[in-house]
This record gives structure tokens, C-alpha cells and sequence, in this order.
């Protein structure tokens, strides 16, 4: 087990540059998800931490020691690939315990670990099957089982369950979670899917064009996104970006936009000065029906209602634009209907109208 | 109903096709076992008393053993050092040198557009010069250009289709290029690697140009069968078919085996 350090990384292919000046911190028994959408260079990083890449420039410690220009095989992490990878011509068996084998421990100590790994992947009773004759989902658990049998410091998962179907990726997303709170090794999981870096990641480190735009915990990544790009990414619905401007009364500032005049909270945003352009923020999942008086509410007439199961996302037309909020109690919806809503002021989002970085002040960030 | 009768039409015309193609083979080993007078009939014999003279012949006559003998040599040891210089090599490119390999592929099969007749006659010459005219090694020497441009040629693609995460499941395991490539992309490529080396035999087998002018006298099988066509007024028809028998049989039961192998692969894919 180990913490990883990586410094200054660079990584080009010949004059593409994917990643420039990457810097990462990860603690031992941390369960990293690197995020973000296809061509962000979070495949790229993690294969540059595994050895599959080399490091244009920088370097990489796993535990404290320099593995920068270290084999795959000899900086102590296991890989699950998404094509799970596994050998056609072997049997499971013979899958698992290849690496041990080649470097030579001990038959029997390799039979006790392969009994406790098999068991605790739910595969024992697969071992003498051959992969094409698997599920993918067994196939995928047959992978993990090759990765933990060697017990490294570092595990690697590179978008495992993509190949997989919803119901199962959901039960082997819990399981590989379960499995880490068991084993604690560090963990560096890629996605491209929000909700699965949410559930699964204690730290979420979100990516874009080979840049880090945000680390934290999936609550500070969904509740204080640090800019534009991150609101968007994270949250199914989507939040909802509305242009508007500040408007100062008697020491309050509101956000102004057409028929919307939000208040705002007062201390929770950085110098906002009067008639500054702004670009608001709002959380479907925060918003909630409201009389049309009430201060701040937002009325418009619904264009659509989808089920979402428990919830419903209403979908309503402001000012010639669409505005989506989620509630439970959309049954009685109907398209056409006008209906006013609020966000909770807490859960307003301000981004800076040109950069589209978050304007929530840092005390509360 | 149409589809039945559409079936059938297709398997009648397969039957046919099949039956053409077979024709001339079949003619051939009947023929085989025939006496001459029984061959040289106006009107073809289908039914006659089989004899294994003519094998006997052949099997008798030192020229075609010694054909046999120098064929099997020749062929064997160009397949074999083809193969071991050419599935590493396309290993190689495949995977480590993956920028050159278009233009090495290219430059591999250019080798296969040249005529064997524009090689043959500067050939001779060097191999006067290097006295080694008429022997068997240079035979393997000039041979050995097609073999290994062959094999290169189409062990790559049967390379490029092993998933390159399962070379790399093995690097992280800690495994050398070496043990990669003979742990898990050798036996994966295995059955069309082994589709290679017989189209490779087949090739070199049957070929004649080079065989019979840099080394008539040590001539290989082909050389030997093509001689016999040309013994002047009495042609020893039943003894050149069962040469022809000969000569077909190696490359027959390889492509039997082959598609053998194929079927079975293809058989037993889930997908």
C-alpha cells in the first residue's frame, strides 16, 4: 500500500501535447476516481502510473520511491483493463495465478491465495472454465481477481465496467467498493460517468484537456464546483445556466434576468458589484415549487415532465428558455400548466460571466 | 416451398462446382492407377483393373526418390527458418515498430511482385561465383526470400488481432518482450500462424523456375515430375500421374489440416 505522487507531468505525442504540467497527490488507502470526458487524459494518466506510458516529462512516486522509468511489472500496481483482457488460451485458473507462478512462489502458498481471492470475487466455482465461455461480468471479476491476487500497493481500474450492463455495473461497482473498505489498497478508478465517480470515489479528480479542473470529495465536487465546466459535467439532470446581472438595493444583491430576480446571499459570493455580468447556476435536484409571489420564485409553463422513477424532471419554459427542476411531485404535472419554483438560496451557484469560474466566496468553498 | 427449392438448387450447384474443381485431381489419381493401354483408349475407361505399377515405378526410380528426398529437405528447412526469423520479425512489427511497418510490409511483399525469372539469371551467376551452383543450400538461400517475405506478410495482421491489452495484462505482470511474445502472443496467433507456414509450404513446394535453373541436377520434385513430361514419343502417362499424386499429396493434407483447424475455431466461437 502507498500514496502516489505525481510532479509537473507532461505528456505529448510528438507535438500534440495531452497533458502539460499535471501535479497529484493521492494518500494511502485513498479511493481516487480520475473524471471527466473522452480525450480529457485521464486514460493517458493512469497508464503513465501503471508504466503502459512513458512520462514526457516529470515523475511519478508510488510509496516514495521514483518509479518514472520503472517496468510495469516492477512498480507494484495491478491493472483491470476494460476489455478485461484475460488470456483466451489460459483457464481461469491459470489466468490468476500466471504472475505468481512466474515468479515462482510456492505452489501451495499460490493455491491458499487463489482460494481466498476466488472466494471473495465469487468465482470459485469458475476456475477451470476458459473466458470465452464467461459472461462479461464474470470475466470482468476474473480480471479483478488477477489484479488482487498479487496484493500490490496500487490498484488500477480503467473504465472496468463500461462493457458491462446497467444492473451490473451498478452490483459490481458496490462490490469493487466493498472490496477496497476490505483490502484498503490505494485506488485510481477512470470513468467518463459522473454518477459511477460519485458513488464509488472517495476523492473525484475531474479532468479536461490533460488540466485538472477540480479535486474533492464528490460532495464538493457536485455542492461547490469550482467553475462552469465542472457544474455542467456533474449532475443528472444537468444544471440549468441562466445569464444574468447584479443588482445592488440597500446592501442586497440580487441576480437579474428578464422575469428572474433571485436574491443573494449575502457573504457567500466574492465582491459582486452592481450591474456585473453574471451567469447563474441552479441545481434541478434544488429547486422546489413555490407560490408565484414568494421572493426569488421562477414561473414559467411546463414544456415537459419525465419520470424518473421516485422523482420526476420537470421541464419548464422561462423567458424562452428551458429550465429543468426535479421533484417528487410531478404527477399532477401537465405540459402547458404554469408553475413557479425556488432554488434554495444556499444551493445557488454564481459563475464569473467571461471565465466561468465559480464566484462562492473561499470561506465557504 | 421456394425456400426449399432455392436450397436445393444451391446445393446442387456447390455439388457441381465441387465436382469440377475435383475433376481434373480425380482424373489424375484414377489415372494413376492405371496401365498405359488402358489410359491411351479412345474411349476413357472408367472401370479397369487397378495397378500400383506405376507407383512402384516411381518409388523405383532414383531420380523422383532423390526429388522426394531433396523436396522435403529444401521446403522443410526454408519453412523452418522462415518461421523463425519471420514471426519474430512480424512480431516486431506489428507491435514495437508499428511506425515502419506499413513501409516495411510494403517493401516485404514487393519482394513477392518480382518475377522469379528476373532473379533466376543474375542468380546464377553468383552462385557460380560463390560455387554454390546446384546445391541444395542455395536453393534454401534463394527460397528463403520467399518464405520469410511471406510469412512476415501475413503474420502481421494475424498479430495485430491479439487485443494489445492482454500484451499489456502481461507487461504489468512483469513480464519481458520475450515472455510476452511467447507466452501469450505466440499461442494466441498460433492457428493463423499456423495458416501461414502451410500457405508458405504450398508456395515453395510447388515452385519450379528457380529449382530448375540454380539446381537441375539436385533437382526437387516439381523439377523431376516436369522432366518426366518431356521423355519424348512415349509419354509414361500413368507414371506421371502418380508423380502428380505425389507432388499434390504434401500440400493436400496441410490444406486438409488447415481447414481443419479454421472450421474447428470458427465452430466453437460464441460470437
Amino acid at each position: 500500500m502507498a500514496n502516489i505522487k505525481c510532479t509537473s507531468i507532461k505528456k505529448s505525442y510528438g507535438d500534440l501535447t495531452v497533458i502539460s504540467d499535471l501535479n497529484l497527490d493521492i494518500s494511502d488507502h485513498e479511493f481516487i476516481v480520475f473524471l471527466g470526458p473522452s480525450g480529457c487524459g485521464k486514460s493517458t494518466m493512469l497508464r503513465m502510473i501503471a508504466g503502459l506510458e512513458e512520462v514526457t516529462e516529470g515523475s511519478i512516486e508510488i510509496g516514495d520511491v521514483d518509479v518514472t522509468h520503472l517496468p510495469p511489472g516492477e512498480r507494484g500496481v495491478a491493472m483491470v483493463f476494460q476489455s478485461y483482457a484475460l488470456y483466451p488460451h489460459m483457464t481461469v485458473r491459470d489466468n490468476i495465478t500466471f504472475g505468481l507462478k512466474r515468479i515462482g512462489v510456492p505452489k501451495n502458498e499460490i493455491d491458499k491465495r487463489l482460494e481466498t481471492t476466488a472466494e471473495l470475487l465469487g468465482i470459485s466455482n469458475l476456475l477451470s472454465r476458459k473466458p470465452k465461455n464467461m459472461s462479461g461480468g464474470q470475466q470482468q471479476r476474473v480480471a479483478m481477481a488477477r489484479a488482487m491476487i498479487k496484493t500490490p500497493k496500487v490498484f488500477l481500474f480503467d473504465e472496468p465496467l463500461s462493457n458491462l450492463d446497467a444492473k451490473l455495473r451498478e452490483k459490481l461497482r458496490t462490490e469493487i467498493r466493498k472490496i477496497h473498505m476490505k483490502l484498503k489498497t490505494t485506488t485510481i478508478f477512470v470513468t467518463h460517468d459522473q454518477m459511477e465517480a460519485m458513488t464509488i470515489a472517495d476523492k473525484i479528480i475531474l479532468m479536461r484537456d490533460g488540466k485538472i479542473e477540480q479535486q474533492g470529495t464528490p460532495t464538493e465536487i457536485f455542492d461547490r464546483p469550482a467553475n462552469h465546466f465542472v457544474a455542467d459535467f456533474i449532475g443528472t439532470p444537468s444544471m440549468n445556466f441562466i445569464d444574468a446581472v447584479v443588482y445592488i438595493e440597500n446592501n442586497q444583491a440580487f441576480a437579474k434576468a428578464e422575469n428572474i430576480c433571485i436574491p443573494l446571499l449575502k457573504d457567500k459570493f466574492e465582491n459582486l458589484k452592481d450591474g456585473q455580468k453574471i451567469e447563474l447556476g441552479l441545481r434541478p435536484s434544488r429547486m422546489n415549487f413555490a407560490s408565484k409571489d414568494e421572493i426569488g420564485s421562477i414561473s414559467g409553463k411546463v414544456v415537459l415532465v419525465e419520470h424518473m422513477g421516485s422523482d420526476g424532471q420537470i421541464i419548464v419554459n422561462v423567458d424562452g428558455k428551458e429550465i429543468s427542476f426535479v421533484s417528487q411531485d410531478f404527477l399532477d404535472v401537465k405540459p402547458d400548466q404554469e408553475v413557479s419554483f425556488t432554488i434554495d438560496p444556499k444551493h445557488l451557484h454564481v459563475f464569473h460571466h467571461d471565465t466561468g469560474v465559480s464566484l462562492l466566496s473561499r470561506e465557504v468553498r | 416451398m421456394g425456400k426449399l427449392i432455392s436450397n436445393l438448387f444451391f446445393k446442387i450447384l456447390i455439388i457441381f462446382l465441387v465436382f469440377v474443381a475435383l475433376l481434373p485431381i480425380l482424373w489424375t489419381a484414377l489415372g494413376a492407377f492405371k496401365e498405359l493401354r488402358d489410359i491411351v483408349t479412345p474411349i476413357p475407361k472408367l472401370f479397369f483393373t487397378p495397378t500400383i505399377e506405376n507407383f512402384t515405378t516411381i518409388l523405383q526410380n532414383p531420380a523422383i526418390k532423390d526429388g522426394l528426398f531433396n523436396s522435403i529437405v529444401v521446403v522443410t528447412i526454408a519453412v523452418l527458418i522462415g518461421a523463425l526469423i519471420g514471426i519474430p520479425a512480424a512480431h516486431s512489427l506489428a507491435r514495437h515498430v508499428k511506425h515502419l511497418g506499413d513501409d516495411i510490409q510494403f517493401f516485404v511483399l514487393s519482394l513477392r511482385f518480382m518475377p522469379p525469372v528476373a532473379i533466376a539469371i543474375p542468380f546464377i551467376l553468383i552462385y557460380l561465383e560463390l560455387g554454390i551452383y546446384d546445391t541444395l543450400f542455395g536453393l534454401v538461400l534463394v527460397y528463403l526470400i520467399t518464405t520469410i517475405s511471406t510469412i512476415i506478410w501475413l503474420a502481421v495482421p494475424a498479430f495485430e488481432r491479439v487485443p494489445i491489452s492482454i500484451e499489456e495484462a502481461a507487461k504489468m505482470e512483469g513480464c519481458s518482450y520475450w515472455e510476452v511474445f511467447r507466452y501469450f502472443s505466440l499461442p494466441i496467433a498460433a492457428p493463423s500462424l499456423f495458416g501461414a507456414l502451410v500457405f508458405t509450404f504450398v508456395l515453395v513446394w510447388n515452385e519450379l523456375l528457380l529449382a530448375l535453373t540454380l539446381a537441375a541436377q539436385n533437382g526437387t520434385l516439381p523439377v523431376v515430375a516436369a522432366s518426366i513430361t518431356s521423355l519424348g514419343k512415349e509419354v509414361p502417362w500413368g507414371v506421371i500421374n502418380a508423380s502428380t499424386i505425389l507432388l499434390v499429396l504434401p500440400p493436400l493434407v496441410f490444406i486438409g489440416l488447415l481447414m481443419g483447424i479454421i472450421n474447428s475455431m470458427v465452430g466453437k466461437d460464441p460470437s
